[in-house]
């Protein structure tokens, strides 16, 4: 199997769906990996992503890529690492229960390295399948030392635009990057604007120009990431789960897995600024504020509105990413506001996160729902008016 | 004028093609009416019999509430369908029923509009052409769409062996609109 890289490919921008379209929220999802250059997918069906394997398969072929059916999550995952090493851009998709299974290779992604994307378009089960309720196992789901950076798409739209960001952000930081998508805007279908190719900000990793006796696999700068070199090429490295030095030898002196995971860890963590993203809606005289993330941000920009007719100032403060937490923003609507409403499709979970930023400069109240569908703005709006009276 | 957002809901059983004349009615909306979309669905797990559901919001601007908890248009393609979905219309929305297959209107609505879509389609020789005769139907009833326009999404869309049937059952719900002068502007 020949791996291609998207910088090579002579016909990229033909593979750009240019235009208007009237899509599938999966199949954006698609568009938007195929528009950063992915070409290796491989993966195992599961209710609500299937969609987006189904459209991987037709459209990898056209882009000189490769699509491989796993026979499970846990293949597809290591496939994944493969694929990557080599110098391919790669992306899986499962859903929640298919997200258990690939822990042990996402946890050895996490460590060697391997710039992967995963969508997990996260479900219930039952009639309807909505749901956040794993936005920690997003987080935690490995053993290990590491950071995970998840971001989360509201729209079409931006389960275009998001997964872009999704691959810049992997192959920046050397690092998985989870795209959080649930069955709602998975399952749905919108206006979506895909632009021209040359409009497209990609940002591949960075080659190592060494020689590979000169190589040092995992040599890099103290919160940075190494230089990259494909496998097959001469570069000859193990990529080891177990503690490793620079020259890619595992090592069990407690100096220098201490030295790794300082690294694989402040790699993400003094990049924050770099990586955070949110948006605010209405904040600007807002004296209480929704925080909320993903398509949960729509009926709280409505609740909000309609919160607003009724003489209530809210506003709304709409995160991008979850992890790394965006603490920065929150801590400032914190100390300007004088009450949070923490909306989200569980029972209760980033709430620990956004009550911890804001320590204590104002309430945090926990607006909840799991029963497989999303907020109505009506529920989002009565339980503001509960809390505001 | 029409007022927009305009929520609709499609329902049915399934195999009709409920959903289908949902995604169509939306893509023309984005695709060729400069309009935003939002299309949802919800379905049984039968390939075919099972209660099937299409909510579309159609706007002037972006939509954020991808659910409408009441609908100003409700078309219900089948009696058990009708029956579950009525209570989502608003008591001043407009009702679109096939009255061959919805018999016993329980719940009176006073801007309800007939359209014999599945005698309409076997009469054009095909009555899996029922739904493409209600997207003609709808389109000409909401005002938002040309029909060359629509029978442009209709030829993308459609397996080509049935792109003659449905567009003719296309203009011959856009000629039952027109001809009984059924016209939605709420």
């Amino acid at each position: 199997m020949s791996i291609i890289r998207a910088n090579q490919l002579d016909a990229w921008e033909k593979c750009v769906d240019t235009g208007v379209h009237f899509m599938l929220g999966n199949y954006a999802l698609v568009e938007g990996a195929i528009s950063a250059g992915c070409n290796f997918f491989a993966g195992y069906p599961i209710t609500p992503a299937n969609e987006i394997s189904e459209r991987m398969s037709q459209r990898l072929p056209q882009v000189g890529g490769k699509f491989v059916q796993g026979e499970d999550e846990l293949c597809s995952v290591f496939a994944l690492a493969g694929a990557s090493l080599a110098g391919a851009k790669v992306m899986t998709a499962t859903a929640s229960a298919g997200f258990n299974y690939m822990q042990e290779g996402l946890g050895y992604c996490y460590t060697i390295e391997a710039p992967i994307v995963i969508a997990d378009v996260m479900r219930t089960r039952g009639d309807n399948f909505a749901t956040y309720a794993d936005v920690y196992q997003l987080r935690y789901g490995c053993s290990g030392d590491y950071e995970a950076i998840v971001v989360c798409p509201a729209s079409v739209q931006e389960l275009y635009d998001y997964t872009i960001w999704a691959f810049n952000l992997a192959e920046k930081y050397r690092n998985p990057v989870i795209v959080m998508s649930e069955a709602t805007i998975a399952l749905m279908r919108e206006r979506l604007e895909i632009p021209t190719a040359e409009k497209i900000e990609l940002f591949n990793r960075k080659y190592t120009t060494a020689a590979p006796a000169d190589y040092l696999p995992f040599g890099a700068p103290e919160n940075g990431c190494p230089d990259f070199a494909p496998l097959g090429k001469g570069y000859k490295t193990i990529y080891s789960l177990n503690p490793h030095n620079e020259k890619g030898g595992i090592d069990w002196d407690p100096d220098e897995f201490e030295r790794l995971y300082k690294r694989v860890c402040g790699k993400i963590r003094e990049n924050e600024d770099d990586i955070c993203r949110t948006e605010s809606f209405m904040m600007d005289d807002a004296e209480y504020a929704i925080v909320t993330y993903g398509s949960e941000t729509r009926p709280s920009i409505e609740a909000a509105q309609m919160a607003r007719e009724s003489g209530i100032k809210v506003g709304v403060l709409k995160l991008c990413n979850i992890w790394p937490v965006p603490e920065k923003a929150i801590r400032e609507v914190a100390g300007n506001v004088t009450k949070i409403f923490a909306v989200e499709m569980n029972m209760g979970r980033y709430v620990n996160e956004i009550t911890r930023v804001a320590g204590g400069k104002c309430p945090v109240v926990s607006v909840t729902k799991n029963r497989g569908q999303i907020h109505t703005s009506a529920e989002i709006f009565r339980a503001i008016r509960e809390e505001t009276k | 004028m029409l007022q927009y957002p305009q929520k609709i809901s499609l329902c049915g059983f399934g195999g009709q093609g409920i959903i289908l004349t949902a995604v169509m009615l939306g893509t023309a909306a984005v695709t060729k009416g400069g309009l935003y979309a939002v299309q949802t669905q919800s379905y049984g797990s039968e390939a075919r019999g099972g209660q099937c559901q299409a909510e579309l919001i159609i706007d002037k601007s972006p939509i954020n509430s991808p659910v409408a908890e009441k609908k100003n248009l409700l078309v219900a393609m089948f009696q058990t369908a009708y029956e579950k979905y009525i209570t989502t219309l608003s008591p001043d929305g407009v009702l679109v029923i096939d009255p061959q297959l919805v018999t016993d209107l329980s719940v009176p609505v006073e801007h309800t509009f007939a359209i014999p879509a599945t005698q309409i389609a076997v009469d054009l020789g095909n009555r899996m052409a029922a739904n493409m005769v209600v997207l003609g139907f709808l389109s000409e009833c909401l005002g938002i769409l040309q029909e060359n326009d629509l029978i442009d999404v209709v030829k993308t869309q459609v397996n080509p062996r049935f792109v003659e049937l449905n567009i003719k059952a296309v203009q011959a719900g856009i000629a039952y609109a027109k001809e009984h002068d059924l016209y939605y502007h709420g």
